[in-house]
């Protein structure tokens, strides 16, 4: 049976915005508790309806509680030096294990993914120590130097350089082009997209990341976002401040997702690139 | 660019500093502190060390926040591991045990001898329950900093509602369960308001049992030596047995496990009647419970008895003997009189000093808040908090157990006898190098 | 077509010049693979591999915690010990549950969102947003509006549920509910990040390979299954894979949110060597959980990674 030209869409659609619906739900909420009044709890807390006199309260009590344009400042130097970094080394090493032939590549690439078995627990201390013994204890490059290598990128690379058909490379190499023309003119811009979805994970994950930087920082002026909205959220003899915990929730997130909504709006013009039409 | 810059700003500003130590021969050493409850804590402590940094000139501190008790265990073994040890620590106080067995901290006995004091003579001041959890082998390890105890808070408008006097809270368990029953309301089979909670996540549960099981008359563990817990006793089931009941017998408060945050939030929104929380909870909910509460000491069935919590102040080894010297003074300064009494004001916790009680800000501060009174008041019957070898291990083996009780998958006559198997096995190495290992 | 047989070439290795060339070009060509690996390998081997020695190191020793005991070799011991620990049972069998129901469920809708918002529109813009949401909340605020989410009567699911008449259970403190909750929160939480690479992929989908198909007849399902899903299988390859290993690795919101329980009812691999680490002291035990879990995690991905790409090298 064939759905009408038209009802499938529409159906997709609406099927789409009620997904979407539920998905949105908790961040509506924190919307709405970051501009509530009753902050600790009541009955109709959970509601999504705005209150009529909305406040700035939990706004000003979370701001208050640290210094929150360093914290920026600090976070946007992690994640911009990390990023940038990475952006090299995933690309050089995405392209080797996708394209080039040397021996032990296969053992190599699971030797690469290793780095994302281990779990921070048993990294904490032996990376803490290797970040001492560099000089970069108590620095905002110790925060970024365990990420520079990126086995998730690399891998992500290479996949992305295996669904890109070889016949761009092969008519650039037949041209007499070196292997570094052809990656920076015909094998990256392809990998836009690939190189897009990293670039907004990279960032998510090193934005909100907490527990390293907690580790590797004591300088108060060296500080991230989490650890400022940490003050917060840590309370540990039952307070709950809902109110100040979304309003800072939202502090931290807002650059956020003002940077995903740009990122991903650039996946549209790969298509120029990608579009194998005449 | 910017990266670049700003470790370059970064290394000038440690030269200058390294010129300026050395000019003024000051001693630089770092401090770390979690927050355990607001941020605005946060704030203050950093005002509290910047208050000791101006008040003279051969120490300057660096405050550095550390997040939750946990994180800030981890950061500071973490940081001694990787050769960077902190100076000074706020540290939850039941691990100065296992840290004292990690060999990470100083006894601070050399430094009570250099000034030409003993231990009994310094704890002297320190409420009596306090002593116990700052000392390791008869040495001390900890000072303590802030402390708590559990609190009963109840809803005064529903005890109005039901019948019964908010100005007489229950005393004993037989009063607790029957005030629950009548403050619990129903909508057929469906509970639309609970007589009774209590936090049931991990740290709190185990606290809140040996609050029961001492009010039962128990001591839940051996204060004076790291290898031995009483959870298959009498005291511990007849706790136990008294949280299945309020569950499944009288059905007067949920099934399953809520965290303190969940109890504190259902206290606030009207759907719990009768909570138990820490007395450190206690500004958090004057500021925010909008209808009236009162608070009242533990039930109890046989004794009034609760257990201590809170944090203690402690020294990393690995320092120089100038960075051992001013942490030291500083610990000093924090654990004085005035300093505890405005930091206990602040943040709703004890001042551990007796003296703190003495002044006439706390007088002051007593009388307008009579709910501080009654804490303070319970003070008289409080125990040591418990530590062992493996605190934490040990302490989990109790409350996986009791979780299940609480989910109706165990009766508390296994539970217990369950709970203490695990806590043994635990407890063994530790018992085997010291108790059994005989000539 | 002569692209196919460059393709074909390469892929079998058939050599198309004289044999020494072919030699001076491999060397030349082993020279800049390990040449353009090298930044990478200097930053594991700073980050990753010297933790792993120690790791190797640690799981054939036992450090008694107290007491003044000596570091001592012990061979397997630690092994024993682990695999002989109930609560280590337990989180593997809890890890095995939460990844069965996790990794199908979340790629699949991965898949499904990433194609009904593959046009870059303004409306598809917003909701792109809204799906990747739950992976821009910091760690350290999704503990509490998590667990917001589960509060049991006065929160976010509870109240709704109130309104259409049902009671909800203790979401995440019934140790029979517990790990479904978390289930269902950790699908929440990755579909609209594997949604991402999904998106990513269906960029190089090429056009005119789509176009064809409608030409030729074929309807959405069908071109779907033989010329989109063939297309997406390097992506499919990765998110499957990086999918299995985050199901060990990338568990944080599961810890901050239950810690484990109740009663180990959502204890995991990532938080069981956690505690063994850093509460109960055992480097020894947690040193060799992690070789353990670093062990299935290699063959999983070599399993998911071998499938996958035979099955791509066949297309090709």
């Amino acid at each position: 049976m064939r759905l009408d030209r038209h009802a499938g869409p529409a159906l997709l659609a609406a099927l789409v915005a009620a997904v979407a619906f539920v998905w949105v739900t908790p961040f509506l909420w924190t919307l709405v508790a970051a501009f509530r009044h009753e902050s600790a709890g009541s009955a109709g807390m959970a509601s999504l309806l705005p209150d009529f006199t909305p406040t700035l309260a939990n706004f000003r009590l979370a701001l208050e509680s640290g210094e929150f344009g360093l914290y920026y400042v600090n976070t946007i130097i992690v994640v911009v030096g990390v990023l940038g970094v990475q952006l090299v080394t995933i690309s050089l090493a995405g392209y080797a294990f996708a394209r080039l032939e040397f021996p032990g590549r296969d053992v190599l690439f699971y030797v690469f993914l290793v780095q994302l078995m281990l779990v921070p627990a048993v990294l904490i201390v032996p990376n803490l120590r290797t970040t001492v013994d560099l000089g970069l204890y108590d620095t905002l490059a110790g925060v970024m130097a365990p990420y520079f290598a990126s086995a998730f990128g690399t891998f992500l690379m290479r996949q992305t350089f295996r669904g890109i058909p070889r016949d761009f490379e092969e008519a650039a190499a037949i041209d007499g082009a070196p292997w570094w023309a052809i990656v920076w003119h015909v094998l990256l811009p392809m990998a836009r997209p690939g190189l897009i979805a990293f670039a907004i994970v990279s960032v998510t994950a090193h934005w909100n990341e907490f527990l390293w930087p907690l580790m590797v920082i004591n300088d108060p002026a060296n500080h991230t976002l989490t650890i400022g909205l940490a003050t917060f959220t840590k309370g540990a003899e039952g307070a709950k401040e809902w109110g100040v915990l979304a309003a800072g929730t939202l502090l931290v997130m807002a650059p956020l997702a003002v940077v995903f909504v740009a990122f991903q709006r650039r996946f549209v013009d790969s298509f120029v690139f990608s579009g194998i039409k005449g | 660019m910017h990266v670049i810059r700003r470790l370059g700003a970064g290394a000038l500003a440690a030269a200058l500093v390294l010129t300026s130590s050395v000019a003024w021969a000051q001693t630089r050493i770092e401090f770390f502190f979690p927050v355990p409850v607001e941020g605005k804590l946060a704030r203050e402590m950093t005002r509290l060390v910047k208050q000791f940094n101006d008040s003279q000139k051969d120490i300057e501190v660096t405050a550095v926040y550390t997040g939750s008790y946990d994180e800030t265990k981890l950061k500071a073994q973490a940081a001694a591991k990787a050769g960077k040890p902190p100076s000074v620590v706020l540290m939850s106080a039941n691990f100065t045990v296992d840290l004292k067995l990690a060999g990470d901290i100083l006894s601070l006995e050399p430094f009570l001898a250099a000034e030409g004091t003993t231990r009994e003579k310094f704890l002297g001041d320190f409420w009596p329950a306090l002593h116990a959890n700052a000392t390791v082998d008869s040495e001390l390890y900890g000072v303590p900093f802030h402390n708590s105890t559990p609190l009963l808070y109840i809803n005064a408008t529903h005890f109005k509602e039901a019948g019964l006097d908010p100005a007489k809270p229950p005393r004993t368990w037989v009063e607790l369960v029957d005030a629950a029953k009548k403050l619990t309301k129903r909508d057929g089979e469906k509970v639309e308001r609970h007589g009774f909670m209590m936090p049931g996540g991990y740290d709190y549960l185990g606290w809140l049992m040996s609050a029961l099981s001492m009010s039962n008359g128990g001591r839940y563990f051996n204060e004076s030596y790291g290898g031995e817990v009483y959870y298959d006793t009498p005291s511990m089931l007849g706790a136990a047995k008294l949280v299945e009941d309020l569950v499944y017998k009288h059905k007067v408060m949920p099934s399953g496990v809520i965290e303190a945050g969940g109890v504190s939030t259902a206290f606030f929104a009207g759907k719990a009647s009768m909570v138990l929380l820490s007395t450190g909870s206690l500004s958090f909910i004057r500021e925010n419970m909008k209808t009236p509460y009162d608070v009242a000491f533990v039930p109890r069935n046989v004794r009034n008895a609760v257990p201590i919590g809170g944090a203690s102040l402690v020294m990393f080894k690995g320092q120089s003997e100038a960075s051992q010297q001013a942490g030291w003074k500083f610990v000093r300064w924090l654990s004085s009189t005035d300093v505890l009494g405005g930091w206990s004001r602040f943040t709703g916790y004890f001042a551990p000093r007796k003296s703190a009680y003495d002044t006439a800000e706390m007088k002051d501060f007593i009388t307008r808040n009579p709910d501080a009174k009654v804490a303070l008041d319970q003070l008289a019957y409080a125990q040591p908090w418990f530590a062992t070898y493996q605190t934490v291990a040990v302490r989990k083996a109790l409350e996986d157990e009791m979780q299940a009780v609480m989910n109706g998958k165990k009766k508390a006559e296994q539970a217990v006898k369950d709970a203490q198997r695990k806590a043994d096995e635990l407890l063994r190495p530790y018992i085997d190098q010291t108790a059994l290992k005989l000539p | 077509m002569t692209v196919d047989a460059i393709i074909t070439a390469d892929v079998l290795d058939v050599p198309s010049s004289p044999v020494r060339t072919v030699r001076r070009r491999r060397f030349a060509s082993w020279r800049l693979a390990y040449m353009l690996l090298l930044p990478s390998l200097l930053g594991l081997a700073a980050f990753t591999y010297l933790p792993v020695l120690r790791v190797a190191i640690d799981a054939l020793h036992v450090t008694p915690h107290g007491a003044g005991g000596a570091t001592r070799f012990v061979g397997l011991e630690n092994f024993a010990r682990v695999l002989g620990d109930a609560a280590f049972r337990q989180a593997a069998l809890n890890n095995l549950i939460y990844a069965v129901g996790t990794v199908g469920p979340s790629v699949v809708l991965a898949l499904l969102f990433a194609l009904a918002v593959r046009r870059s529109t303004r409306f598809n813009a917003v909701v792109r947003t809204i799906l990747f949401f739950p992976s821009l909340v910091p760690l350290v605020a999704a503990a509490s509006l998590f667990f917001f989410i589960f509060l049991p009567g006065v929160g976010l699911l509870d109240y709704y549920l109130a309104k259409l008449g049902v009671s909800g259970p203790n979401w995440i403190g019934d140790t029979d509910v517990a790990l479904w909750s978390i289930v269902g929160l950790t699908v929440w939480k990755n579909a609209g990040y594997y949604m991402l690479f999904y998106i990513a992929g269906l960029q190089n989908v090429p056009r005119d390979h789509i176009e064809a198909a409608t030409v030729d007849g074929a309807n959405a399902m069908q071109r779907l299954w033989y010329v989109i899903l063939p297309a997406l299988r390097p992506t499919t390859a990765f998110v499957i894979t990086i999918a299995l290993i985050h199901m060990l690795t990338a568990v944080d919101h599961v810890v901050v949110l239950t810690k484990g329980g109740p009663s180990n009812a959502t204890n995991l691999l990532l938080f069981y060597i956690f505690q063994e680490a850093h509460e109960n002291f055992d480097t020894g035990k947690a040193a060799a959980a992690t070789v353990i879990s670093v062990a299935v995690l290699l063959l999983v991905s070599l399993g998911s990674l071998r499938g996958m790409e035979a099955g791509s090298r066949r297309e090709a």
